[in-house]
């Protein structure tokens, strides 16, 4: 096997990987705000239902999350799934996953607000609605970029693990090359392609922080 | 928190979108189907006409990526001509091999064709005839100091998580009592860097695989001569569905009569080795 042909090979199991990144990305940001919202919410059950979502999500593996998403619907309710419903299944395990790590991380972002903010903003006349979304969320996106980084890197590499449910991502492809071709020259590449693809994801945070940075 | 509770309802249903698009495509006949899970799986495969074969795609030759990166392998010609024969398309799914069995009984594949050994695993599954034999075996690296089974004593030895290896070792205590640690593992592949690094004495795989790896050139490497257990290869297919298994089978008989097994057979290990039909 020709090492072009290895590496096209591995670019096409990356498309899968970043397709999963990117989607999960999309829906788990904005979700995590409302779990985050729901854990800090002055209603006790709904932020006791939220404390257990988020004990839940980070306390077992995602592995086991998405054989769980994956399986449930045959095992639990006698659904006969398709075997398209793989990808499906992968990014909402992927999804409801990372949701919980970011609220923690939103939450955190969110406490470290100072009072001073919110008396500041009731006195000058913001709703409660208002105060939230113009004053104190900018500040808290700001603050919680690096965690937020952070989480996204692992994010990249985590999507091996849709293997689980054999989701053909780029992890499982330099796999199969590594066998059929009795070397390690596809496990190189593809630790090659996570550097890259990460150091891009790092690079983007970078000018999102430095760009949010306008106080300083 | 009027915000709260409407981005909450948007996102949910976003959610619920997703996932009943995805199911959706089977949607309307998984509610029909749902009363019988086996009469579900005969009618899906024959429904959306796909026969889908699942497979570990660290087993060559049996099932692998080939140079030009498809996935090619004995079992998988096999499979494709007897999809053909069957009138269905073929589809090729690597698997997670801890997974099989929930892949399998969900029916997300239909079968597994994969060098899938018959023996300790009777009553698990729905089996079609036996179609090719194999051998258990202990596998060293060509310079190793080991010779013979009885150098194995105190060493360690690794196999594949779930497979046949594992289970015959497990079985035969008065062999697998003699190692130091009998170790598992994902995949052969790995277990086979484990060996060339020295992480690990021997490993016990299926000769069939030990033969190509050694034949194909890249690793040195040393079959031992006892074998563990001599067994056979069979196509397994979910408890219960004999139907599938029926037409798998007609298209095997098929085959063997006009010489395809054999052809097939020949291009992989140049000469016949199918006992299809030689009960």
């Amino acid at each position: 096997m020709s090492f072009s042909s290895i590496v096209l090979q591995l670019a096409q199991g990356m498309g899968v990987s970043v397709e999963i990144f990117f989607i999960t990305l999309v829906f788990s940001l904005p979700l995590g705000l409302l779990i985050a919202l729901g854990r800090m919410s002055k209603n006790k059950i709904v932020s006791a239902i939220m404390s257990v979502y988020i004990s839940i999500m980070r306390g077992t593996p995602l592995m086991l999350q998405m054989m769980v998403v994956y399986f449930g619907p045959y095992y639990l309710f006698g659904i006969h799934i398709s075997g398209s419903y793989r990808m499906s299944a992968a990014l909402i395990a992927f999804i409801i996953n990372y949701a919980a790590y970011f609220a923690e991380i939103y939450r955190s972002g969110i406490q470290s607000m100072s009072q001073g903010q919110y008396e500041a903003a009731k006195l000058l006349g913001y709703s409660r609605q208002q105060t939230f979304s113009i004053i104190i969320l900018p500040q808290v996106f700001k603050c919680i970029i690096p965690a937020l980084s952070n989480e996204v890197i692992t994010l990249v590499k985590d999507t091996s693990l849709a293997f689980t449910i054999s989701v053909v991502e780029m992890f499982t492809t330099a796999k199969a090359l590594a066998s059929a071709t009795a070397s390690m020259m596809p496990f190189a590449a593809a630790g090659l392609f996570y550097y890259i693809f990460n150091f891009l994801v790092a690079w983007v945070m970078d000018i999102i922080e430095k760009k949010l940075a306008y106080y300083k | 928190m009027k915000t709260f509770r409407k981005l909450a309802s948007l996102f949910l249903a976003g959610i619920m979108a997703v996932s009943f698009a995805a199911c959706g495509g089977t949607g309307s006949s998984s509610a029909a189907s749902a009363a019988s899970a086996s009469a579900a799986d005969s009618t899906a495969s024959a429904a959306d006409n796909t026969f889908t074969v699942g497979f570990d795609q660290n087993f060559p030759p049996m099932g692998f990526k080939g140079s030009d990166g498809k996935f090619t392998g004995f079992d998988l010609d096999l499979a494709a001509e007897a999809a053909k024969r069957m009138g269905m398309a073929i589809k090729y799914q690597p698997i997670s091999w801890d997974a099989k069995d929930a892949e399998l009984t969900s029916g997300t594949i239909d079968c597994i064709w994969n060098g899938f050994t018959i023996s300790g695993r009777e009553n698990n599954y729905t089996w079609s005839k036996p179609y090719m034999e194999n051998d258990q075996v202990f596998v060293v690296k060509a310079d190793s100091a080991v010779k013979s089974l009885a150098d194995l004593k105190g060493k360690t030895v690794e196999v594949q998580t779930d497979s046949a290896a594992q289970a015959a070792l497990k079985e035969k205590t008065n062999i697998s009592s003699a190692f130091a640690n009998v170790q598992t593992t994902a995949d052969y592949n790995t277990a086979l860097m484990d060996l060339d690094m020295g992480a690990v004495d021997a490993v016990a795989m299926d000769s069939t695989v030990a033969d190509y790896k050694i034949t194909s050139g890249k690793l040195k490497l040393k079959i031992l001569g006892e074998s563990i257990q001599k067994e056979q290869y069979g196509i397994g297919f979910k408890k219960g569905n004999t139907a599938l298994c029926a037409k798998v089978s007609k298209a095997m008989d098929e085959m063997k009569k006009d010489g395809t097994l054999t052809k097939i057979s020949k291009k992989w290990f140049g000469k016949d080795v199918t006992t299809w039909g030689k009960a």
